[in-house]
């Protein structure tokens, strides 16, 4: 009895936990549930690059990105998918035109020359630039659309006079060979460096000897936007930087060196990308089929309620009980493994609802006959649980071979539809071996509970059963 | 009520065959008409398919329904000929527009040519939904690889629990679900012209993991059996081990049915078709593995000598 006073405490401590992470703890939606856009970007090998690696994915993840981050989105998310895949997730927007017509396209890296004067002109733009960067930052934590749309033209404008400050030296990213972060041999820091082709390296000698000295600096630009300004030592005047290769110092540290390595080797990249998919639900639509999903659940969940409180009387109003710890627990599970709940998600929960309930039901349909084959009641129920267990697991690890599979292979959506499922399979084993049995054996010790015909209806009489 | 499973065989075997053979034939039908077994969405082919709205805010925008005439000129125009269009919405006032793969720009000049010619609408519940011709190849290889995984897999583990013929006629059940389940999206796609999309991949594995726990229950029943009386009959055996589950085989697929029928009338669109193939599947699971699993496992049995199951030929060989 105390051990099950222990487990009676230790469930409604999980339910009370799982209530508290219920209501702190925001669910994370799908695109599909809150509205927005999702883009699958393919990566398409050229004849120069006939396969591509993670290196290369990673360079043009990065410039998808940078592109994106123009784009002025809150939470936009960018990850690569298998081999040559990327994968944008903009919430929120219902037309994702503009953002198709950016993510297009080839990178484009130029190396300039800044152009005489604008020394101090450069100088104040790039603090000006800065600190908009800084802003549009916060106004993204806070969230204000209008601030983030006007701060974001605000930056876009700043870039378009820094890009009038340089003029163009003939060097592009089809020059550059590689770029790589390395630690600079006489300081402790981190340096990247770059890499020219023959042509490249000629009109970077040219470029680097010009500005050698001068004070005004080189500027790197990345899809018209400015990500490195080094200046040229004097020491070049002559000849300017030979060799085809170069260091661009300045104090990074590994994870800067690495970034901006990893940017100019995406804009040397020639692979062109396309859009090959482009899911977008309005937000409308979103709330519309969230809303619907809810109410079919709860509605699928009460008419289950219902049946199994007629039909198996005292268990099935307990199994009701742990039902409802179930999906409790089960959406706790959901929010803390921050699993993104999206359509398939929420009918993978309903369903495992379901399921859940067949545990339950072999449990009760293995008392009920051994309280036929007149066994006494305490030891019908635990008969009932110990030999229902061997099918339970039976097919609860079919089931979960079955979502293994789904989660390895499908895509996307899919996924969460496994994940959801797989989940509840886990949940409901535990809730129907645990809950409902410790609230079962607990009932059992009110004198007013423990009546056989509470289990099973029709139960023939002990007298009759002994006569026969 | 007790089942006579066994006696009744022949019944369930011709019932299970004529749906099956009806299922081929809608397919073959299909496969002439439109060159696939199913009717297949954009998943599958690729496609562009857009959603539009009336934006009922702006005045005088949705006194009356969308016009359908209206926007198949808008799309012979921007030569869309052949795509389909239906009118969507309790009030007409929603336009589904399934067209070959769209780039962004013919994208949204198609949009603007509609918004112009038929009306404003409304971004926010708007649907745009494009999927490239080799991804949708992808999705569904992919899908099928899942399928042919999760059966492989539920064979291995069936016939590590149970016996190697055991896992043999639960996968013989678990194709004629998933045989049946098509079939019948079969018949659909070509009355109804509904589509399946990779979702329906997912209902597909979905019945075959939910199928399985039927059979799997009743093997477990036969095998106790077993365990309890050696010298029994295999066909008593089976025959008793689906009359003692068939209770909890009827409950379980009618509480699952009970959750799924609320999907399929009150969830979201998307779900609707999710929702009809796990009916029509977990209803042919149980059936299965009621009818079919059990008494082909006897057939096999008794065709091998082997009705006198397990541990029972040793301890009669050492009586004597």
């Amino acid at each position: 009895m105390a051990r099950q006073r222990s487990l009676l405490l230790f469930i409604l401590a999980l339910v009370a936990v799982a209530i508290f992470v219920i209501v702190k703890v925001p669910v994370r939606l799908g695109l599909d549930l809150q509205g927005g856009s999702q883009l699958t970007i393919q990566v398409k090998p050229t004849a120069e690059i006939k396969k591509i690696t993670s290196r290369e994915l990673e360079a043009v993840q990065r410039v998808i990105e940078g592109r994106i981050n123009g784009l002025g989105v809150s939470e936009p998310v960018v990850q690569t998918v298998g081999d040559d895949q990327i994968l944008v997730q903009l919430p929120g927007v219902s037309d994702p035109q503009q953002a198709e017509r950016v993510l297009g396209g080839t990178a484009q890296l130029e190396f300039k020359a800044q152009k005489p004067g604008t020394e101090a002109g450069l100088g104040i733009e790039q603090q000006y630039r800065q600190e908009l960067v800084a802003k549009q930052a916060e106004l993204r934590k806070a969230g204000d659309q209008a601030a983030i749309d006007d701060n974001q033209a605000k930056l876009k404008a700043t870039d378009q006079k820094i890009g009038t400050l340089f003029e163009s030296s003939g060097i592009t990213g089809k020059n550059l060979k590689d770029a790589f972060p390395e630690t600079s041999p006489n300081s402790n820091g981190w340096s990247v460096a770059i890499r020219f082709d023959q042509e490249g390296g000629e009109k970077f000698a040219t470029l680097t000897k010009n500005l050698a000295g001068t004070g005004r600096s080189l500027g790197i630009f990345l899809d018209n936007g400015l990500i490195s300004a080094p200046s040229v030592g004097v020491e070049f005047a002559q000849t300017g930087i030979t060799g085809g290769g170069a260091t661009i110092t300045g104090r990074f540290t590994a994870e800067q060196a690495n970034d901006l390595a990893v940017q100019l080797r995406g804009g040397a990249l020639p692979l062109p990308v396309e859009i090959i998919e482009n899911r977008t639900v309005g937000a409308t639509l979103g709330r519309d089929s969230i809303q619907r999903s809810i109410y079919a659940g709860i509605g699928g969940l009460m008419l289950v309620l219902l049946f199994m409180v007629i039909y198996y009387r005292l268990p099935g109003a307990i199994a009701s009980i742990s039902l409802v710890i179930y999906s409790l627990l089960t959406f706790a599970a959901f929010t803390l493994l921050g699993v993104t709940l999206t359509l398939p998600g929420i009918a993978g929960f309903i369903l495992s609802i379901g399921m859940a309930v067949d545990a339950n039901v072999l449990i009760f349909e293995r008392t009920r006959e051994e309280l036929r084959a007149g066994k006494t009641l305490y030891r019908s129920v635990e008969a009932g649980f110990f030999r229902a267990f061997s099918s339970i697991l039976d097919s609860n690890v079919t089931t979960l071979i079955a979502c293994g599979a789904l989660f390895w292979l499908g895509a996307g959506l899919v996924k969460g539809f496994a994940l959801t499922l797989a989940l509840g399979v886990g949940i409901s084993m535990f809730t129907a071996l645990t809950c409902s049995r410790t609230l079962l054996l607990a009932s059992l010790g009110v004198q007013g509970l423990r009546k056989p015909e509470l289990f099973c209806p029709n139960l023939p009489a002990k007298t009759s059963e002994v006569a026969s | 009520m007790k089942l006579q499973v066994i006696r009744q065989r022949a019944i369930w075997w011709t019932i299970s065959a004529t749906i099956i053979i009806a299922g081929i034939i809608a397919m073959l039908i299909s496969w002439k008409q439109i060159g696939a077994p199913l009717r297949p969405s954009l998943d599958f082919v690729g496609g562009t398919r857009l959603q539009i709205e009336l934006d009922c805010t702006q005045p005088n925008n949705c006194d009356k329904p969308i016009n359908l005439d209206a926007v198949r000129s808008v799309l012979d125009a921007q030569g869309l000929g052949g795509s389909s269009v239906q009118i969507v919405g309790s009030e007409q006032r929603a336009v589904s527009i399934r067209t070959v793969t769209l780039d962004v720009d013919q994208r949204s000049k198609l949009q603007a040519a509609l918004s112009e010619k038929v009306g404003k609408f409304n971004p926010k519940t708007t649907q745009i939904d494009t999927v490239g011709p080799t991804l949708g190849k992808q999705l569904f290889s992919s899908g099928l690889l899942a399928l042919i995984v999760s059966f492989a897999g539920i064979a291995i583990y069936l016939s590590f629990r149970f016996q190697l013929d055991y896992a043999a006629f639960a996968i013989v059940a678990l194709l004629h679900d998933v045989l049946i389940t098509v079939g019948i999206f079969s018949i659909l796609g070509l009355v109804l012209n509904m589509e399946v999309d990779s979702l329906f991949i997912v209902a597909l594995l979905t019945i075959v993991g939910f199928s399985v726990n039927d059979t799997v229950v009743i093997y477990d029943r036969v095998r106790e059996t077993i365990a309890l009386n050696p010298g029994r009959h295999i066909d008593d055996v089976i025959d008793d081990a689906v009359n003692q589950t068939l209770t909890r085989s009827i409950n379980t697929t009618l509480t699952v049915l009970l959750t799924l029928l609320s999907l399929f009338f009150f969830g979201g669109e998307t779900l609707k078709t999710f929702a009809l193939a796990l009916i029509i599947g977990f209803t042919m699971g149980a059936y299965s593995s009621i009818f079919i699993a059990s008494t082909l496992l006897a057939l096999w049995r008794e065709r091998t000598g082997n009705t006198i199951s397990g541990s029972a030929e040793p301890v009669n060989s050492i009586e004597p």
